[in-house]
This record gives structure tokens, sequence and C-alpha cells, in this order.
């Protein structure tokens, strides 16, 4: 076997070249104590990220996608300074900024912005969009050249909104154009880092287009680096170099933009990806109502987790956090495992076979690693390494080709 | 039984299986609409004057079948559900129109009986799920205010009925979550929260305001069918208002395509992907970010107008890429290029027949004739 770049090259273990990362993650760990009934004790914690390590280069995007709950706000939140971790470090040029003093907070939030997921909460409903978005300038005691009022009505602009309409209130736009006013607040200051939660998800698809195009300019043209949230993956795909997929606190594949749509290994990203609705209606989610010869999606709706109108149907509930299950944390809902030779091996030697959803051992026990699987072909030089945390992910890569 | 086999039997027991127009103006339709707008006109008092947000919107929704409204941030999909319901705010009034609920027209009545007739059988998934949970009551207790407040619920009852209805909506280990407050959910379990929420008076009509935008795309599947699920089992009727063309195209049964405040495209599902009639429909379906795809994205140039300065002509004309003379001074009205079908666009036919308007095709058409649905040429070669 050839060699042609470590595992995980600049993902955990390995230093990226001086800087040219500009963001680094390592053993992220964020637990919530939940507190049980009248005793008040914090039994237990729910687990929102649990052990994140990643890096973001200058100048490029890393999509972050995954379940609903699966900690990706969490995770945004504590990289800008708004919540502490419970462990782990982040570092910002280098700099780890996650004991940092009120003052050296500031600073940070200077260099990291965020974009919020929701624009009905995150705008204060009493100031007029021009107060919102020049707040930052106030913050930070900067008088941008020509003027604050001059320098609001240009990121207004920037983000496709009416720089005459600086006077009005929250309340009197439309959710998208409430989101727009959060992105021109956010690129106020021009920071090196704009981590992204769910910024166009509000917006209809012709608008979004615009919003993205325009983030991929500003970065060309500042040097900025995003960490995009987002549940739409055909607009992660348009905007990431690189994609992290997170599923219950924890990243479960992660690579270059292109490998892990083209060639993705986990099988919670495949589920992922076959389950993204396409504009085709004669690919239908649910059958159409009342109309003759529905499609026959009810197998999928049966839940038998296999390809089908819709895609992977992932059974059950996704898991609580609080208490995550045991091994790999995909394989109450994995569809994968219960198809491979392993769990039918196991299950012929096992005394008790009652319907129960066989799965191999090694799922429910070992906590798989994410680390390259396959033909770890590394592309080029300073693209991230494709990674993967399952057991089995090999056998995906390759499907047939034992040995 | 399969929820799909149960969707065809609520859908026969109900004697139908002809496919039926989208918008309001085909009245004479063989099903009796369960919801009925009718040139809906919705205005605004806003420090630079009126503004009209809402201008001559209809739909009808129909036991069992779920009608998609997309469009434009800003096109007047959230005010025009408002008004339906009779939310809107104190800012704003119905400028004329009607929204008839089983045979009565809701708008002639008053503020609080027209609440009231809604709180029974239509329900609103509103947008902001987010800011709409109190912070302050656990989810349990919302989720059953309306239940305790208009059927008298017991305490212990509508604990029990909230538990259900979390169940309902998949949240994982609902009996302990009931007493949990909203900041302790994700944002896609909010969302299901008022989802559920919305199902505990067991309404006809659901009108569902971006019910899946925070959700991941294997959960918003799950959801999207436990949404027709209950819609079978119930036959009621489904408003789902949605930026997302790929969830249209995988749920809707018709399809309301909304600009600057007006209904540009009507039709069923699948000829809105096929043969799209109006340039903003298909320009629309061209700026879809697709998973398969990357690199710039196309767009539509410009930004939707204000409602307090619409452009003369067609609302759409500073942005469309099919646009002539007429536009820019002619309101274009309702054509019906095809059975079923409305595009309110001077040149609906050529449109969906994949045709580029002739030059000056239209001045001389539409300045002689305003009945004629479109310009000159047949759709059907
Ligand atoms: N302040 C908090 N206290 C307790 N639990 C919390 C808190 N904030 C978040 N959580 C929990 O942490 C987990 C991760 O939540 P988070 O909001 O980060 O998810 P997400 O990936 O952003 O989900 P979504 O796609 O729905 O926005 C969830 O189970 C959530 O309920
Ligand atoms: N309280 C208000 N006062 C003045 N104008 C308003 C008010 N609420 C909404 N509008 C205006 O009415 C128009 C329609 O808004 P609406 O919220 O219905 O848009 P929408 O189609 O739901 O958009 P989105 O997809 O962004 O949610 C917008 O131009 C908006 O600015
Ligand atoms: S390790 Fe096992 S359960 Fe986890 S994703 Fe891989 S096959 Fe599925
Ligand atoms: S009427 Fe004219 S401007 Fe309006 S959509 Fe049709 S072609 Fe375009
Ligand atoms: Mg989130
Ligand atoms: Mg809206």
């Amino acid at each position: 076997m050839t060699e042609s770049r470590p595992a995980g090259a600049g993902l955990v273990d390995e230093r990226p070249e001086p800087g040219e990362s500009v963001l680094e993650v390592r053993d992220l760990v964020k637990h919530y104590p939940v507190r049980s009934g009248l005793l008040r004790r914090s039994a237990a914690a729910v687990k929102a990220v649990d052990g994140v390590s990643l890096t973001l280069d200058r100048g490029r995007t890393l999509g972050l996608v995954g379940e609903s709950g699966s900690g990706k706000s969490t995770l945004a939140r504590v990289l800008v300074g708004v919540e502490t971790p419970t462990s782990g470090q982040v570092l910002v040029d280098g700099e780890d900024v996650t004991g940092r003093s009120r003052a050296g907070r500031k600073q940070l939030r200077r260099d990291v912005q965020m974009v919020f997921q929701d624009p009905y909460t995150s705008l204060n409903p009493r100031m007029s969009v021009n107060e919102i978005v020049g707040e930052p300038f106030a913050i930070h005691g900067i008088d941008p050249a020509g003027g604050r009022r001059a320098a609001v009505g240009e990121l207004l602009e920037l983000v496709g909104l009416d720089p005459d309409h600086a006077n009005r209130y929250p309340h009197q736009f439309s959710g998208g154009q409430r989101q727009r006013v959060g992105i021109a607040r956010a690129l106020a200051l021009r920071p090196k880092i704009l981590v992204c939660d769910e910024p166009v998800s509000a917006l209809d698809v012709s608008v979004q287009g615009q919003v993205i195009n325009l983030l991929e300019d500003l970065q060309e043209e500042l040097g900025l680096s995003y960490l995009f949230v987002a549940h739409d993956l055909g607009v992660v795909r348009h905007i990431a170099h690189d994609v992290a997929v997170m599923y219950l606190g924890r990243i479960v594949e992660q690579g270059p933009e292109a490998e892990v749509y083209d060639a993705a290994q986990h099988p919670y990203t495949q589920a992922l990806l076959s389950a993204v609705p396409v504009p085709d209606p004669s690919v239908r989610l649910v059958p159409a109502g009342g109309a003759v010869g529905a499609s026959s999606s009810d197998g999928a709706v049966a839940g038998a987790g296999q390809p089908g109108v819709g895609g992977i149907v992932l059974e059950g509930d996704p898991p609580s956090p609080v208490d995550p299950p045991s091994g790999c944390p995909f394989h109450t809902r994995c569809w994968l495992a219960p198809t491979l030779p392993e769990a039918r091996r196991e299950a012929a030697s096992a005394d008790a076979v009652r319907g129960l959803r066989l799965i191999p051992q090694v799922c429910e026990t070992d906590v798989p690693a994410l680390v390259a699987r396959g033909s770890a072909d590394a592309g080029a030089a300073g693209a991230a390494a494709h990674v993967a945390a399952c057991h089995f992910a090999r056998e995906l890569a390759t499907p047939g080709t034992g040995a | 039984m399969s929820p799909a086999s149960r969707m065809r039997t609520a859908a026969e027991g109900e004697g139908r299986g002809t496919r039926h127009s989208p918008g309001a103006e085909r009245g004479e339709g063989e099903q009796r609409a369960l919801l009925e707008v009718t040139d809906l006109a919705v205005e605004f008092r806003t420090p630079d004057g009126v503004v009209r947000a809402v201008d001559g919107l209809s739909y009808r929704v129909e036991a069992g079948r779920t009608l998609a409204i997309v469009g434009e941030s800003g096109s007047g999909k959230s005010v025009s559900s408002l008004a339906v319901m009779g939310l809107l705010p104190d800012t704003a009034r119905v400028a004329r129109g009607s929204v008839r609920l089983a045979g009565t027209d809701l708008l002639t009545l008053s503020r609080k009986e027209h609440r009231a007739r809604c709180g029974e059988q239509v329900a609103m998934v509103f947008q902001d799920a987010l800011a709409a949970l109190n912070p302050v009551h656990t989810v349990g207790f919302q989720l059953t205010e309306a239940l305790r407040a208009r059927r008298g619920l017991s305490r212990a009852d509508a604990r029990r009925r909230a538990v259900e209805l979390l169940d309902l909506v998949k949240v994982p280990n609902a009996k302990a979550r009931v007493k949990e407050y909203p900041h302790q959910f994700s944002g896609g379990m909010r969302q299901r929260v008022m989802i559920a929420s919305a199902l505990a008076m067991d309404p006809d009509v659901l009108i569902a305001d971006e019910p899946t935008t925070a959700l991941d795309v294997t959960v918003q599947a799950q959801v999207l069918r436990l949404l027709a699920e209950i819609q079978a089992e119930r036959n009621m009727g489904l408003v789902l208002i949605t930026h997302d063309l790929g969830v249209v195209a995988g749920v809707a049964d018709d399809v309301t395509v909304m600009y600057a405040g007006r209904a540009v495209e009507q039709a069923p599902v699948v000829p809105v992907y096929t043969t799209p009639a109006h340039p903003y429909t298909r320009a629309l379906l061209r700026s879809i970010p697709s998973a398969a795809g990357t690199g710039r994205l196309p767009v539509i140039p410009g930004r939707p107008p204000s409602p307090a300065a619409m452009p003369p002509g067609c609302p759409f004309h500073p942005r469309c890429d099919a646009a002539r003379d007429i536009c820019r001074t002619e309101v274009p009205p309702a054509a019906h290029p095809a059975e079923g079908r409305m595009s309110a666009c001077h040149f609906a036919s050529d449109i969906m027949a994949g045709r580029e308007p002739a030059p000056e095709a239209g001045v001389t058409t539409s300045a002689s004739g305003t009945s004629v649905p479109g310009p000159k040429g047949d759709p059907d070669d």
C-alpha cells in the first residue's frame, strides 16, 4: 500500500501548515446538566457536543450538516464565545481563546461573527434596522469612514435590502428580509470568520442564491472563512469546500465536498443524501392526495430501511443526547448494520433469535474512530482527508470487492 | 395498514377521483372546498403610507389534498394566512375578498367569532415557531392550553393528551419531555411541538407555514410523511407554505406560486415542473441549489419589489427575462393556458410551450381584446 498522506491529515492529530488554519477546534465538549425533579441533583447531562475536532482554513468554507438536535447550533455558539465549552479547546489564529478574559472575548467577537438560525428572535424588536446593523460599530467604538449611517446603507445594499428602509423595525419585514438584516449586521466589522447558523433557510431559492453568491464574493474579496451550518445539502454543496456531518454531538464523516457528496462512506450521510427532496414531482415523498395510481412509497413508509421513493428511510427516533447509544451512536437507526454478513453470522450463533434487530456486536460495543477508510487516495494538497466513523465504511466504499 | 392505502381508502370514501382546478376562479368545482379564499387583498398602514401586501389572492383547499404555496420572501404567504386565521396585526386590514369556511365568509364575522371558528376548524403552524413558544411555561402546558380553555380538560387528561401529541410528532421520550421548557428543545424539536399543538384540536384544515424549514432532511421526510398520514386519516385539507421546491414536488397536489402579493401561477403539481407557464416559476426552478451540482448558483437578478413601490404593469417585469413593452404598462390578467391552469403573464401560452414571446407580439393582441387569455399562438402543435 502506497501511502501518500497520513490518515486524518489536517483534522485531529496533525498540525496544519502554520498560518493556514484560522480556526481549530480540539476535542470540544459541551454538556448541559439536567437537573432532575426536587432533588436538583445534576445526575445527567445533555451531551450536545461530545468530542468534536475540526480545522477551518483561511478563505475556505466548512459546511456542517446533520440531524436536528445533533449539536450544530451548540457548536456554533461555543465557537463565537456565547457559550463556554465543558472541555476542549478553540484556537483562533493559533491562539487558545477558550479561557480568555472578558476583553479577550470581545476581541474574539470581532474576529468571529455569527449569523443566527432564527431571524425572529435574534433581532431586537425595539431597535430600528439602522440601529441593529450599526450596533457593532457602537459596541466596539468604531467610526467607519463616511459615517455610520452610510456604512449601514452600504451593508443593507450588500445584502439586497433597500437602504431607504433603514428606519423600519424588524416586524415590518418578512422573515427572509429579517435574515438579511442579520447578515448585514454580522458583516459590519469585517470579521475573519463568519459562523452562519442556517443563514439562508428562511429565504426562498432566488434570494438564497443571491446570498450564497454574495457570501462567496465576500470570501474572495476579504479572505473570510465560513463555518456554514445548514440542513439544505444543496446549499451546502454550493458554498462549502469541505463538509462535516454531525450525528448526536459527534462528527461522523468529513471530507472535501465532492467526496462526501459523490462517495459518501457513512450510512448516516448516505441516508441524509438520499432523503434530499428533488424538484421532480415524479419522485414523490408522499402519495398524491386521492389521485389515481398513487405512487408506491408505502414500502418505504413501513420502514423497511430500503432505498426507495424518498430514499433510505431511517427507522426509529433520534436517540436522546442525554443517554446516547453505546458503541456507534448511529447503531439504533443504522440501515446498513442489519444487512451486514457479520450480523447474520452472529445471529446464527446466538441461541435467541426473536425477531430482534440484529446488528454486528462491534457496532454496539466499540465507538468507531473518525479515520480515512477505503482507498485513502488523498486529493490535492491542502484538501482535508475524507474520514468516516463507521466500522464498515470500507465495505461501503467498495461494495462487493472483498479482500 | 399502510398510510398510503389508508389514504386511498379515505379518498375513495369521498367518492373522488378526478383532479381539480387549483384556482378559486373556477369555482364550480365538483369537489366542495373546505376553505375557499377569493380575491383577498390585505393592506398595512406604515410610516411610508398604506401598502398592499396581498393583492387579489384566490385559492381553494379540498379535503385530503395538499396545496403548496411557494414564492419569494415577502410575497405575502404568511400575511395571507394570518388574514385567513383572523390574526392580522392591528396595523393591517383586509381591503377586499372573502374567506369561506364551510359556506360562511369568515371576513363578515366579528374578529372574535372569526377566531373562534378557526380555533375549531382551521389550525396554523406558524413560521416563527421558536418565538411562538413561551419560554416560562413547559412544553406540555403550552401544547394543551387550547384544550384546557376550550374543551375544559382536566390537568391529568391534558398531561396525557400532551404526551400523545408529542408522541404523534415523534418527539422521543415524550413522557419526560412534556415537563421541559422550550429552550431545552432543539430548533427541529420545537418545530414538531408546534405541529403537535396545531393538531391538538383536530382541525379540518391545517395551514403550515414553513413547517419543516428547521429540520434536517431525514426528519423532514418523516414529518412530511407524518403530516400526510394524519391528513389521510382525517381527510384533512393541508396548505403547505414553503420555499423548498423539492418539498413541493414531493408532497403537493396543487401549487400556487406567489409574487408581490399575487398568485402568478396556479396548477396541479406535475405541469408546474414540466411546463411552467410563468417566467417567475421558470426562473425559480432554475435557481434551485441541487445536491448534485456545485459552482455559481443561477439567480433571479434584482430583488422583489417593495409593496410600497410596486412597479407599474407586471410586478415581475424588472426581473423578467421575457419582458416586452406591454409588460411595463399593463398588469397581466389571469390567463388559462390549459385546463386547470392559471398564469398571470401576458405570454402564458408561449412560456408554457417553451417559446420566447415575439418581440412585440403582445402589444396589438392585448390592446384589442382583454378576454384573450394569451397572445396568438396555440400551445399545442
Ligand atoms: N441550553 C440548553 N439546555 C439544555 N439542552 C440544550 C440546550 N441547548 C441545546 N440543548 C440540547 O442540545 C442538543 C443539541 O441542540 P442544538 O440546538 O445544538 O442542535 P442543532 O443541531 O442545532 O439542531 P437543529 O438542526 O434542530 O437546529 C439538543 O438535544 C438540545 O435539546
Ligand atoms: N406588520 C407589518 N407592517 C408592514 N408591512 C408588513 C408587516 N408584516 C408584513 N409586512 C409586509 O408584507 C409583505 C408580505 O410579508 P409576508 O410575511 O407575508 O411574506 P412571506 O411571503 O411570508 O415571506 P417569507 O418567505 O420571507 O416568510 C412583506 O413585504 C412585508 O414587508
Ligand atoms: S459502525 Fe455499525 S452501526 Fe455504526 S454506522 Fe457503521 S455499520 Fe452502522
Ligand atoms: S407579463 Fe411580461 S414581465 Fe410579466 S411575467 Fe409575463 S413576460 Fe414577464
Ligand atoms: Mg440549530
Ligand atoms: Mg412568511
